[in-house]
């Protein structure tokens, strides 16, 4: 589903050239439970944006559901994103000051579902990360857990091919890390492909694929299970 | 993103910030409002001035002396002039007058409870053709009277009713005083003016007509006198009926090429006061453009200040699927709600403010459908103007910086 080509990623600064990404080659299957690990500076972060379609590669092929997305544009990129990606962010990145409704609703209306449509899918979504009673609540009056909720459930409104967490547990204590980390392992179950991009191992201990990073190269590649 | 969702969104943003979004309407609201007042109070002027015209007839014409010359008493215009203007041009002319209305002097009406200032006008019989009034009661100046130089007035009804209390005053006297001496006129009949939209100038005086023959005897005029009044056909050309007026007064007073008469069309007039009324409305109006052009500024300007402090909403918005357009439309369709809601105060308040001024002033005011199509138009316009950079800065973020703004 994803197949990733001697991917390079170069940010050329005029003084200083930073080869982010060196080379890359990575293939992800669907249903697969991943986590990308390295330190900062390890080249996780930008591998993270060119698989999220935030970003292009300089060089190489990256292939995402028979797209190849070093050649869209723009506007392309962003229905990519619409369609096949649902992004959780470590600061939960929520609009501020509408409703967990709302918030979770705004995939849709940028791919034009229907009114009538939306409503049901948006409750459907909230109901699948046990948020439904909260769902007139702004975000600065749901508790960090449940921030990270709502934002697992815009990132699964439209059925997206990857869920891309960076850092989803990095602002969060244990006991909701833990809960969050359940979420995500009952929608790996349901079948969604969950990529989750972190710096603790405990966190990447509970996926079945860990990929560690190192100066812009994959140094270790291991499925734990099955 | 479609229409209706782009602008509730809009609506939900500027709700969020309450008090900065009216403060930005605010200039839009000044803008529009004073644009929407000076438009319709000028259209009102020229409406007044036109319909005021009309009264008149637009095809009356005047002869006189002009001012702007050294007059000798040899210069002046004389009834024996008018005479001879109304045989010589007979068949172009309707109705013709003149106008004796000697400056300076100050008439009172003596016996009555107080003295009133009254404008006396020697006139001809057809002078009531040309002024369009309609007389109440009685009769007005006949050609027997002037004949005869009879002492008879027509007065103004509320003349009658403030100095009488009753409009029954046909044959009664009435007592004229001026600087050396009085004169008695027996009141042969009442008019009442055409109905004025303009506003009046200064004090208000008291019209009384008297025949022009008798005035110019009262007065002592040696014939002299103010100014002909004619109105013509309506086929012929004002302006050339003038020229040739002046041409035969200059050759009866041997004094060709020096300009001592003069010739005035009302269309002539209507044109002189319009365009006066179209360069106050273009002076005014151009200073109420500018404050509409700086609410545009001010919308600009918050629109910025929202696009980076949003930057973050952006980058998230873009992160889920928004185009660049998705978000450009957003911040304009942002700007443009400022705008237009501001507009539409505007246009109300400025309609009810032209509807005050026009109250207190006396001015007509003249507000249409079109004033506020093209008020909502352009204050939209002043939205979409004002929004198109910051909107297009904010499309053109880049998601993953956008993300990582604090």
């Amino acid at each position: 589903m994803i197949k990733l080509e001697k991917i390079w990623k170069i940010y050329d600064t005029g003084e200083v050239k930073v080869e982010a990404l060196q080379g890359i080659d990575l293939e992800i299957n669907k249903g697969e439970f991943i986590s990308i690990i390295g330190a900062s500076g390890s080249g996780k972060s930008t591998m993270m944006n060119i698989l999220g379609c935030l970003d292009k590669p300089t060089k190489g092929t990256y292939k995402l559901s028979d797209n190849y997305i070093e050649n869209l544009d723009e506007d392309e990129l962003a229905k990519m994103r619409s369609e096949n990606i649902g992004f959780v962010f470590q600061t939960f990145n929520l609009v501020p000051r509408v409703t967990a409704f709302h918030n979770v609703e705004l995939p849709l209306i940028y791919s034009r579902v229907k009114l009538s449509e939306r409503k049901k899918r948006v409750i459907e979504s909230l109901e699948r990360v046990g948020l439904d009673d909260r769902m007139h609540h702004k975000p600065n009056q749901l508790s960090g857990g449940q921030k990270q909720r709502v934002a697992i459930a815009r990132a699964l409104i439209n059925s997206p091919s990857i869920l891309l967490a960076d850092e989803p547990t990095g602002n969060l204590d244990s006991e909701t890390t833990v809960e969050i980390m359940k979420i995500f392992k009952k929608l790996n179950d349901e079948g969604v492909t969950v990529i989750i991009v972190t710096h603790e191992l405990d966190i990447a201990a509970m996926t079945n694929r860990q990929i560690t990073f190192r100066d812009g190269k994959i140094i270790k590649d291991e499925v734990i299970k099955f | 993103m479609n229409f209706i969702e782009s602008i509730k969104i809009a609506l939900k943003a500027l709700w969020i910030n309450k008090m900065r979004s009216i403060l930005t309407m605010l200039g839009i609201i000044i803008g529009i409002s004073s644009v929407i007042t000076v438009v319709a109070l000028g259209n009102g002027m020229k409406g007044a001035v036109n319909s005021e015209f009309d009264n008149y007839g637009a095809s009356s014409i005047y002869i006189f002396n002009s001012f702007s010359e050294e007059l000798y008493n040899e210069d002046l215009v004389t009834l024996d002039d008018y005479d001879e203007l109304g045989r010589v041009f007979e068949k172009y002319i309707n109705a013709k007058s003149v106008m004796i209305n000697y400056s300076g002097t100050t008439y009172k009406i003596e016996d009555v409870k107080e003295s009133v200032k009254l404008d006396v006008q020697g006139v001809s019989e057809e002078y009531n053709e040309i002024m369009n009034f309609t007389l109440v009661k009685g009769r007005f100046l006949t050609e027997q009277d002037i004949n005869s130089r009879k002492n008879v007035a027509v007065i103004d009804k509320k003349l009658a009713l403030e100095q009488f209390g009753k409009e029954d005053v046909l044959g009664e006297k009435l007592n004229i005083s001026r600087n050396n001496g009085s004169d008695t006129f027996i009141i042969v009949g009442l008019f009442e003016p055409a109905k004025s939209l303009l506003p009046t100038m200064g004090e208000e005086t008291q019209i009384v007509y008297i025949p022009m023959t008798t005035a110019a005897r009262l007065l002592d005029l040696s014939n002299q006198i103010y100014y002909m009044n004619f109105t013509l056909s309506n086929d012929v050309d004002a302006n050339e009926i003038i020229e040739q007026m002046i041409s035969v007064l200059e050759r009866r007073h041997k004094n060709v090429g020096q300009e001592k008469f003069a010739g005035q069309s009302a269309e002539g007039q209507l044109e002189i006061v319009n365009g006066i009324v179209k360069i106050v409305t273009s002076v005014v109006g151009a200073i109420a453009a500018i404050s509409l052009f700086v609410g545009g500024i001010g919308i600009m300007n918050i629109m910025l200040v929202s696009v980076t402090e949003r930057t973050r909403e952006i980058g998230i918005r873009k992160a889920i699927g928004a185009t660049r357009k998705d978000i450009l439309v957003q911040f304009l369709i942002e700007a443009i709600v400022i705008s237009g809601i501001g507009g539409i105060i505007g246009t109300v308040l400025g309609i009810m403010l032209s509807k005050i001024v026009s109250h207190f002033m006396k001015i007509p005011a003249t507000t249409g459908i079109l004033i506020i199509i093209i008020a909502t138009l352009f204050s939209t316009i002043v939205g979409i103007i004002a929004g198109l950079y910051p909107a297009n800065k904010a499309a053109k973020l880049d998601p993953i910086d956008a993300l990582r703004y604090e």
